[in-house]
C-alpha cells in the first residue's frame, strides 16, 4: 500500500509540471509586476488608468482600436467632460463613439500585413496577461543593446562570450548559435525585435519610449511609466466591472461562511442522535 | 390548509409521493461524504441552467455578432458577468463532482447487481453533459471555441465510407462556421433539459435499489437506514455550503482561472493557435486519442474508437467485476487497483495537457510513450480487475454483517 500511496503522489505532482515543461521549451520567463488590481482585494489604480488612457488614446490608436470601451466610459476614470472630449478628437471621434481608431483596417493591413488587433481585451488574451504586455512594451532592444548586436555582428562569427552576452541582454538562445546569427541579421536589417513576442519578430515598431507622451500633470514620462499607465489602462478596458464583482464577492463568501458554519452546527446536531 | 391537502390527496397523492421518496426514504445511516457528490452534481445542474436561460436572452449565435455579445453580457448586462462566470466556472465543478460521483461507485462497488441499470443511466448522462460542455464552449467564439470545435468535429472523417459527409452534415457547410454555431447553441441548449430529464430517471433507479454504502452489504430495514429528512437533507445541504464557498472564490476572485487566454481571442478561421487545448476536463481522454499514432492510416479511427470506448468501457463493468464482495474497502487488491486508475487518470491529463511532440528530461522521454503507457494502465485497469476477480486471485478480507 505504501508504495502505491508513493505512485499516487508521484502521478499527482507530475502533473502540475506543465509549468516546468513549457518554461523549457524556450519562451523567455515573464518578468513578474506588482499590480495593485491583481489579487483578490485588488482595485484599479485609476491615476495611473487615467494617464494610460492618455498613452493610449494619442499613441496606440493610432494603430490598434478599443471598440469595447466608448470614450465617455472613461469619465470612471476620473476624466472631466472637456478631457474625453478632448481626447475624442485626438481619433476624430465624438465622446459617445467607441474607442476605434482612425486608422481604417485595409490601410493598416497595406503598411504592417496584418490587422493590428483590437486591444479591448489583450491583457486576458495573452499568457501571462498584464505581465505579458508590460514586457511586451519594455522588450524592444535599448541603444546599448543595439550598440551590442552591431558589435557582434561586426566580428563575423559569434564567439561563446558573445553568445552569452547577446543571451543575458536579448533572451535569444545561445545554444543555436545558426538561429542567433540570423536572428542578429534581421534585427540589424531593421526588423521589429522583441525579447518578449513569441518568435521574437513582429510587425509592430516599437510604439512607446521615454518622452513620447506629456502628462499634464507632470508625471515621470519614463519608458517604464508609460508602459505602466497604458497597461493599467488596458486591463481596466478588459474588464471595466472587476471592482464590482470583488466587491460583491466579499459579502457573498462571508454569507456563505456564516450560512454554513451554521449547516455545519446543524448536522452535528441532528446527527448526534445516530450512534 | 390540511383540508386543501387532503382534496388534493385524493386526486393526485402528493403528500404519499413526498413522504415515501424524500422524507421518510429510508437512506443508509453509514454514508460518508463521497455520498454527496450526487447532490452536489444536481445542484450544479440547477445552476448551469438556470444561468444558462438568462444568458441566452442575451447571447446572439451568429458568427459575426457571438463574441461580442459575450463581452456585451459581461460589460453591459446587469450582473452579466455573474451569469456568464457562474456559467462557465460552473461546468469546471460539474466535472470535479461527475468524476468523484463516478470514481466513488466504482470503489464501492455501486455500479454491481442490483445497481446495475442505475449505473448506466449515469453513464448516458456522462456522455450526454460531454456533448453538453464541449458545444457550449464553442458558443462565445473565440480561437479555443473555433478551433476546438474543428479539430474534434474533424474526428468523426476517421469513420469509415460516411466519414467525410458526416462532418459536411454537422458544420452544414465546408468548414466549421456560421451554420455550425447556430445549431451548437440550440444543442447545448436542449441537452442540459434532457439530462435533467434523464437525472430523474436515474433518481428513479436509485430509489428503486437504494442507495449502495461504504460497507457494500444491503440495509436491513429499521437498525440500518434513516429516514432522509432531516439527516441527509441536512448533510447534504452542508455539502452545498462547502460546495459554494469554493465555487464563490472563483466566480469572484479568479473567474478565468480554468479559462484559456486565447478564447478571448475572436475566432479566426485563417491563423491556426500554437498549441490546441481542450478544455481540463477533456484531456485524459484527449489524451488517450492523440496516443493511438502506431497503426499508420488506422491511427485516426482506432484513436477515436479507443477515446469513445474509454467511457463506453464503464457500461460493462459491472459485468468484469467478478468478485463475491462489492466494497473495496474489503478488496486488497482491487483498491491498489483502483488508486492506481486514478492516479494515471492525472498523468493521461498532464499529456493531454501537453504538445504531442514535448518530452521529459530533454529529449529522453518522449511523452508520446508516457501517453501509451498511460492508455494501456488506464484499459488495463479493467482488465486486470476483471481477471483477479474472474480467477479468485484476490482473497477479500471479512465482511461485517450490518451496517
Ligand atoms: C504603428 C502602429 C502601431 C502602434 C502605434 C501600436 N501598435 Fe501595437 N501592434 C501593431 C501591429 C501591426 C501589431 C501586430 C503585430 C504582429 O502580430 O506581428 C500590434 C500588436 C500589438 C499587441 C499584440 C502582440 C501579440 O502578442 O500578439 C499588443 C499587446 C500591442 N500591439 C500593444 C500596443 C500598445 C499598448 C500600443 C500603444 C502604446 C501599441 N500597440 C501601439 C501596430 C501598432
Ligand atoms: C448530471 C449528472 C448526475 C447527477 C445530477 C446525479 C445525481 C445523483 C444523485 C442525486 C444520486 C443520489 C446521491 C448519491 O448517491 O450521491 C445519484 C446516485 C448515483 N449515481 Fe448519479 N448523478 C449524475 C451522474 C452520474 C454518473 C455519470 C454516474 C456513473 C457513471 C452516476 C452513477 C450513480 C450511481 C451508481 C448512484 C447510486 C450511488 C450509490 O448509492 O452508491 N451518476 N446520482
Amino acid at each position: 500500500m505504501r508504495l502505491i500511496k508513493t505512485f499516487f503522489a508521484v502521478c499527482v505532482a507530475a502533473a502540475m509540471v506543465p509549468v516546468a515543461l513549457h518554461a523549457s521549451s524556450g519562451a523567455p520567463v515573464l518578468p513578474e509586476q506588482s499590480w495593485s488590481h491583481t489579487g483578490i482585494f485588488g482595485s484599479y489604480d485609476k491615476h495611473a488608468a487615467k494617464r494610460g488612457a492618455q498613452v493610449a488614446v494619442e499613441v496606440c490608436m493610432g494603430c490598434h482600436s478599443i471598440s469595447l470601451i466608448k470614450f465617455d466610459q472613461l469619465r470612471a476614470l476620473g476624466l472631466s467632460e472637456v478631457e474625453v472630449k478632448k481626447l475624442a478628437e485626438v481619433q476624430g471621434r465624438s465622446k459617445n463613439d467607441r474607442m476605434t481608431s482612425a486608422m481604417d483596417e485595409t490601410a493598416a493591413k497595406d503598411s504592417f500585413g496584418v490587422i493590428p488587433p483590437d486591444l479591448s481585451l489583450i491583457t486576458k488574451a495573452r499568457k501571462g496577461y498584464e505581465d505579458y504586455t508590460y514586457a511586451l512594451l519594455t522588450g524592444y532592444p535599448s541603444e546599448a543593446e543595439m550598440e551590442l548586436v552591431k558589435k557582434v555582428m561586426a566580428k563575423g562569427a559569434i564567439s561563446e562570450q558573445d553568445a552569452l552576452e547577446v543571451q543575458s541582454a536579448l533572451l535569444i538562445n545561445a545554444h543555436d548559435k545558426e538561429q542567433m546569427k540570423a536572428k542578429l541579421e534581421r534585427l540589424v536589417g531593421g526588423a521589429n525585435f522583441n525579447k518578449y513576442f513569441p518568435g521574437n519578430f513582429l510587425a509592430m515598431p516599437a510604439p512607446i519610449s521615454a518622452g513620447s507622451v506629456q502628462y499634464a500633470d507632470g508625471t515621470d514620462n519614463s519608458l517604464k511609466q508609460l508602459s505602466r499607465d497604458v497597461v493599467t489602462f488596458l486591463a481596466w478596458a478588459a474588464e471595466p466591472t472587476m471592482e464590482e464583482r470583488k466587491s460583491l464577492g466579499f459579502w457573498v463568501m462571508g454569507y456563505l461562511f456564516v450560512l454554513t458554519i451554521l449547516l455545519y452546527a446543524i448536522k452535528r446536531r441532528i446527527w448526534a442522535k445516530v450512534h | 390548509m390540511s383540508t386543501i391537502m387532503e382534496w388534493i390527496d385524493k386526486r393526485l397523492p402528493v403528500t404519499e409521493l413526498i413522504k415515501s421518496q424524500a422524507t421518510e426514504y429510508p437512506t443508509p445511516k453509514n454514508l460518508n461524504y463521497w455520498w454527496n457528490f450526487g447532490s452536489l452534481a444536481l445542484t450544479v445542474l440547477i445552476i448551469m441552467i438556470a444561468t444558462g436561460l438568462f444568458l441566452a436572452m442575451h447571447y446572439k449565435p451568429d458568427a459575426a455578432l457571438a463574441f461580442k455579445s459575450v463581452e456585451h453580457i459581461m460589460r453591459d448586462v446587469n450582473f452579466g458577468w455573474l451569469l456568464r462566470y457562474m456559467h462557465a466556472n460552473g461546468a469546471t465543478f460539474f466535472f470535479i463532482f461527475v468524476y468523484i460521483h463516478i470514481l466513488r461507485g466504482m470503489y464501492y462497488g455501486s455500479y454491481r447487481a442490483p445497481r446495475e441499470i442505475l449505473w448506466w443511466i449515469g453513464v448516458v448522462i456522462f456522455f450526454m453533459l460531454m456533448g453538453t460542455a464541449f458545444m457550449g464552449y464553442v458558443l462565445p467564439w473565440g480561437q479555443m471555441s473555433y478551433w476546438g470545435a474543428a479539430v474534434i468535429t474533424n474526428l468523426m472523417s476517421a469513420i469509415p465510407v460516411v466519414g467525410n459527409d458526416l462532418v459536411i452534415w454537422i458544420w452544414g457547410g465546408f468548414s466549421v462556421a456560421d451554420p455550425t454555431l447556430n445549431r451548437f447553441f440550440v444543442l447545448h441548449f436542449l441537452l442540459p433539459l434532457l439530462v435533467f430529464g434523464v437525472v430523474f430517471v436515474h433518481l428513479w433507479a436509485l430509489h428503486a435499489v437504494h442507495s449502495n454504502n461504504p460497507v457494500g452489504i444491503d440495509a436491513h430495514d429499521d437498525k440500518d437506514n434513516l429516514p432522509f429528512h432531516p439527516y441527509y437533507t441536512i448533510k447534504d445541504l452542508y455539502g452545498v455550503g462547502v460546495f459554494l464557498i469554493f465555487y464563490c472564490y472563483f466566480v469572484f476572485f479568479a473567474p478565468n482561472a480554468f479559462l484559456e487566454a486565447d478564447n478571448y481571442i475572436p475566432a479566426n478561421p485563417m491563423q491556426t493557435p500554437a498549441h490546441i487545448v481542450p478544455e481540463w476536463y477533456f484531456l485524459p481522454f484527449y489524451a488517450i486519442l492523440r496516443s493511438i499514432d502506431f497503426l499508420g492510416s488506422f491511427s485516426k479511427l482506432a484513436g477515436v474508437i479507443a477515446m469513445v470506448f474509454s467511457i463506453a468501457i464503464l457500461f460493462i463493468l459491472p459485468f468484469l467485476d467478478r468478485s463475491p464482495v462489492r466494497s473495496f474497502r474489503y478488496r486488497p487488491l482491487s483498491k491498489q487497483l483502483f488508486w492506481i486508475f486514478v492516479a494515471n487518470a492525472f498523468v493521461l491529463g498532464w499529456v493531454g495537457y501537453n504538445p504531442p511532440d514535448a518530452s521529459l528530461f530533454s529529449g529522453a522521454i518522449p511523452l508520446i510513450l508516457i501517453g501509451r503507457t498511460s492508455t494501456a494502465i488506464y484499459f488495463g485497469y479493467f482488465v486486470i480487475l476483471w481477471l483477479v476477480t474472474a480467477l479468485d486471485i484476490e482473497k477479500p478480507r471479512p465482511v461485517p454483517k450490518c451496517l
